[in-house]
């Protein structure tokens, strides 16, 4: 699936934050997303942006004739504040509501109920997670947060990406992802599971990739990632030269020829950049994202690193 | 318009060899091959006519673009789909859907706007294909 997080987040008023909805869901995108600090701010209090949002999935629903949706953040101050703004989200027909890690887990489990009683996804946005997940000496790895989560009922969850911004271990990133979505996890120290896990019948949590990622890598991501993720494209669908819809729209027909050409059997990982070469003769807009983004790339080690592996120690003084 | 439902609705539609590849791919990962058609293809119209019955014994491709084409030459104005359905424990869901028939224009939809209390409104997408009786 694909999403992209509203952008600019913080600045835009209600009605020109729909606009962005609109457009991205309209150029091909399945959701788009309030960033975890999209709460209720002076510039755009948050039912404004719940009806201007719902006016633009609504919209591009009838243009496309697919379901989409928009994670309507109802993060807030108390438990009542919240369910007040997820109501809201139920009344106005909303599909999705998400929650921000910092809420807490005793918050979280009580939203993912109230989720189960009135048939709506749960996205969680993990904000706050680097402040212990990065620790070495005393933190909690995000894999176990992961699993916390999983067990807490919530459906999306932000689990990193091996290319992009917050770009992680592969390895890593395998053993997070193999936590959200396996019936039956084994033993692989490599990937940080350190025990075989049988899930039983606990639902799986869909894996959301996000940070710095643009259509050129749709085959390192798919590679990766698989094809049960949702793939958020931000910058790299809300700064495409020719707009949001031709951003979405170069994402989509990225996504769409590397499945199509996965499954007809070629080599994604080596043959990828030339699949999307073809296809961008005959789709601008892919031309115009790989043209602006080409290898556009973060390199630089990962904080996020296998706890079995020797971590370096800082030199002596 | 052009409705973007499922897996390639942004590609060229698929020729034959490329639905034909499609269809090996599920069948090698053990998926169950259906073909539907609907004349009303709303986006919460999750049930569309079925062409006989999953294909759940079929091994090989080509018994499965029989049942495409004859599905064509039936119903040629209505919007037709292959699903694969995967039965492992876990997923029992379909794992791949895609459009192998679009009619010639595509009506697509009414946004209708009820407009409630306060600034809310109910929003109801109809299908201009299914106002004709």
């Amino acid at each position: 699936m694909l999403g992209a997080t509203t952008k600019p987040k913080l600045g835009l008023s209600s009605k020109n934050y729909g606009r962005v909805v609109y457009e991205a869901l309209k150029g091909g995108l399945d959701f788009v997303k309030d960033d975890e600090n999209i709460n209720s701010q002076p510039f755009m209090h948050w039912r404004d942006r719940f009806l201007y949002c719902m006016e633009a999935v609504n919209k591009a629903s009838a243009a496309t004739g697919e379901v989409k949706g928009h994670y309507l953040n109802v993060t807030a101050a108390t438990m009542e504040d919240m369910y007040e703004r997820a109501d809201f989200a139920k009344q106005l027909g909303s599909c999705i509501v998400m929650i921000d890690l910092v809420i807490g887990y005793t918050a979280i489990q009580s939203m993912a109920k109230w989720a189960r009683r009135n048939d709506m996804i749960l996205h969680l946005h993990r904000a706050g997670h680097g402040t212990y997940t990065r620790q070495k000496a005393h933190g909690v790895s995000f894999r176990v947060i992961a699993k916390w989560m999983r067990m807490a009922g919530v459906d999306h969850i932000h689990a990193g990406t091996v290319v992009g911004k917050l770009e992680g271990d592969p390895n890593v990133i395998k053993g997070i992802y193999s936590i959200c979505r396996d019936s039956f996890t084994k033993q692989n120290l490599e990937h940080g599971v350190f025990f075989d896990q049988d899930w039983a019948g606990l639902r799986k949590l869909m894996p959301v990739a996000s940070g710095g990622i643009h259509a050129g890598q749709m085959h390192q991501l798919i590679t990766y990632l698989g094809e049960d993720v949702v793939l958020q494209f931000g910058g790299g669908t809300i700064g495409h030269p020719d707009g949001i819809q031709a951003g979405a729209t170069a994402n989509r027909v990225a996504l769409e020829v590397m499945i199509k050409a996965r499954n007809e059997g070629r080599d994604i990982w080596n043959e990828g950049p030339q699949i999307l070469a073809e296809a961008a003769k005959w789709c601008s807009p892919l031309r115009a994202a790989l043209d602006t983004w080409k290898d556009v790339t973060f390199n630089y080690q990962s904080t996020d690193t296998a706890d079995f592996v020797p971590t370096p120690t800082m030199a002596e003084a | 318009m052009r409705i973007t439902q499922g897996t390639f609705s942004f590609l060229p539609d698929l020729t034959d060899t490329e639905v034909s590849a499609q269809i090996d791919y599920a069948l090698a990962q053990g998926w169950a091959i259906g073909v539907e058609y609907t004349d009303d293809p709303h986006p919460r119209n999750c049930y569309w006519e079925m062409w006989g019955n999953p294909m759940f014994d079929l091994r090989d491709a080509a018994g499965a673009m029989t049942e495409v084409h004859a599905c064509r030459k039936a119903h040629p104005h209505t919007y037709i789909r292959v699903n694969a359905f995967d039965a492992t424990r876990g997923f029992e869901t379909t794992r791949l859907s895609f459009i192998v028939n679009r009619p010639a224009t595509e009506p697509g939809f009414l946004l209708k706007r009820h407009e409630v209390g306060g600034r809310q409104i109910q929003y109801t997408i109809e299908s201009y294909a299914a106002q004709a009786p």
